[in-house]
């Protein structure tokens, strides 16, 4: 049973390692590259500027957040919660937790669990791929942020703390484990990879809109409460606060269940 | 638990369905060890269900299948480490070599036997193996697939349609295999279509139609049912006889000169009406597998 995870989780990792090296030090880049930008507004003390042009009503709207984020901290943790860095990361969760219908589609699956794997074999190497892909991505990451604090940010200026940049990773694989399940609940009862991937995306899509929309319009907010994206609140943190245990919970048990569901179906369905 | 005394492959009552579509019902059959079985049928006519269901990758709605002894549901790890299984579709990944294709599923499988000689045998190169998949040829894609099965040594070796888009040469390479796999005490259960392959290589058949079992015989037992040719040639005008027909024999064409039998059964009757004619040429032609199935296909096509 280990062996035979052990050999899918090697043959899938050894198919992603371009797209993991390739998106990972993209982010790792984005990451440094935004040290820069901070750093480089620091030097010109242009954060106070910043501050003043914001409109009276876009900052009474945003609250103490708007402030939070126009500092050095603000600016480096963008990375950990910026639309595109949430896109790629929770799409290459999609796309990695769909592998059991891509498999099936392609027929793989006839020549891998005809042999003696078990199924549960097979679900638990795409468990095993997403934490290690997922961790992988988060590690670059976090060495592109450190790489640029530690080569360029301004003497004295107030860095964000190791535990501010922790917490943020938190919430963010917190966030990427919660679509990673979900995907993994449609991939094992789908026959297509496509599939499965495109009902993930659009429900990631539309959860980030209710969220969105939950933020900005009273009446909706309650609705919000129903999109994962509710639980992820990295402004709390870049404004000082602490990570939310409850919010991780959540996520994680979004994950959970889908893996649980991943799990049953794929060990019931005709493959 | 399993026993020497069990069948390789025992289905009892197998039904699938899909929704209201039988794809199975109600099949019921024995392969025993160490026999090479031919599972024939036209396409849809439930071949590959049935070997899927054999290797658990789909659940039957009702009925039995069993590998050894061992049921194919309930202790289907088991059942796979004795079965070696060629797919009618093989999936590869076209950006993998072939290569890492037979290493990857020799890892996932049981104890190998030795790859080399099948590649010789097969004739693909070492230089083949390094490229990749989608570089392959149709019959190079076949040959991976049969030399993926093959370097396991599990005793039940299951084939959907074996020889599809191997060249004459190649076909006759996997013949020779299945024999020697045969009296090496291992067991053969091959879907097939071309029906002299089967004719050729099978101690006995099943014949599916429309999810059904419509035959199931050992292939001499087949033709021996099966009505031979007479072609009789005369070197002078010859009267039809007055009365009857030998027993077993029927009159397909009548001429002066020539005279077209079917003859179920010994021949001797039909010798004996000739011995008084003037014959000039007498062809016995023994029935082919194909010309008895066709017969079923078609009555399956006409109901």
């Amino acid at each position: 049973m280990i062996r035979g995870t052990a050999v899918l989780v090697a043959h899938s990792l050894k198919r992603i390692r371009g797209l993991l090296v390739g998106l990972g030090l993209m982010l790792a880049a984005f990451q440094f590259l935004l040290t820069q930008v901070a750093a480089y507004l620091v030097r010109q003390s242009a954060f106070s500027q910043l501050s003043a042009l914001i409109p009276d009503f876009v900052r009474s709207a945003a609250g103490p957040s708007a402030l939070a984020f126009m500092s050095f901290s603000g600016i480096v943790g963008l990375g950990y919660f910026h639309p595109v860095v949430l896109t790629a990361l929770v799409s290459v969760m999609i796309t990695i937790a769909t592998e059991p219908a891509a498999e099936i589609e392609t027929r793989f699956v006839d020549l891998t669990l005809a042999r003696p794997v078990a199924r549960f074999a097979a679900a638990t190497r795409t468990i095993v791929v997403l934490v290690v892909a997922g961790a992988s991505l988060l590690a670059l990451l976090i060495a592109g942020t450190w790489t640029g604090l530690s080569c360029c940010a301004p003497a004295g200026v107030d860095r964000p703390s190791i535990g501010m940049l922790l917490s943020l990773t938190v919430s963010l694989g917190s966030v990427m484990a919660c679509w990673a399940g979900v995907a993994l609940a449609l991939a094992a009862g789908a026959k297509r990879r496509a599939v499965a991937g495109a009902v993930a995306g659009a429900l990631a899509f539309a959860a980030y809109l209710l969220d969105y929309l939950g933020q900005a319009w009273e009446p909706a907010r309650s609705v919000s409460r129903l999109s994962p994206f509710h639980y992820f609140q990295p402004m709390t943190i870049v404004m000082g606060g602490s990570l939310s245990g409850g919010n991780v919970a959540v996520l994680l048990a979004i994950a959970l269940a889908g893996a649980a569901t991943g799990y049953v179906v794929f060990a019931k369905r005709d493959v | 638990m399993t026993s020497d005394a069990a069948p390789a492959i025992r289905l009892d009552r197998l039904t699938k369905r899909y929704g209201r579509v039988a794809a199975l019902n109600d099949v019921s059959l024995d392969v025993q060890p160490g026999e090479i079985f031919g599972f024939l049928g036209l396409n849809g006519a439930g071949k590959t269900t049935t070997i899927r269901i054999l290797l658990d990758l789909i659940r039957p709605t009702s009925g039995q299948a069993f590998v050894h002894g061992l049921s194919c549901q309930r202790d289907g790890l088991r059942v796979r480490e004795r079965v070696a299984y060629l797919p009618g579709e093989l999936g590869f990944y076209r950006d993998m070599t072939g290569e890492a294709t037979l290493d990857l599923l020799g890892r996932l499988g049981g104890r190998e036997v030795d790859r080399r000689a099948l590649l010789d045998r097969f004739e693909l190169s070492s230089r083949d193996l390094k490229r990749k998949i989608r570089e392959y040829s149709t019959g190079m894609k076949r040959k991976l697939g049969i030399i993926q099965a093959f370097q396991s040594a599990a005793p039940l070796l299951i084939l959907d349609e074996p020889t599809e888009g191997l060249d004459p040469l190649m076909q006759e390479a996997l013949y020779q295999l299945l024999e020697e796999t045969r009296r090496s005490g291992r067991t053969i259960f091959m879907s097939s279509h071309v029906l002299p392959e089967v004719e050729r290589v099978c101690d006995r058949i099943a014949l599916l139609r429309a999810g059904e079992l419509v035959l199931l015989s050992p292939v001499a037992e087949v033709r021996r049912l099966a009505a031979r040719t007479v072609r009789i040639t005369f070197r002078d005008p010859v009267p039809p006889p007055r009365g009857p027909w030998p027993e077993h024999s029927e009159a397909v064409e009548v001429t002066p000169r020539l005279w077209h039998l079917h003859v179920r059964g010994p021949l001797g009757p039909v010798m004996a009406m000739l011995s008084s004619l003037p014959i000039d040429d007498v062809d016995v032609r023994e029935p082919h597998l194909e010309d008895i199935l066709r017969r079923y296909y078609k009555e399956g096509a006409g109901s």
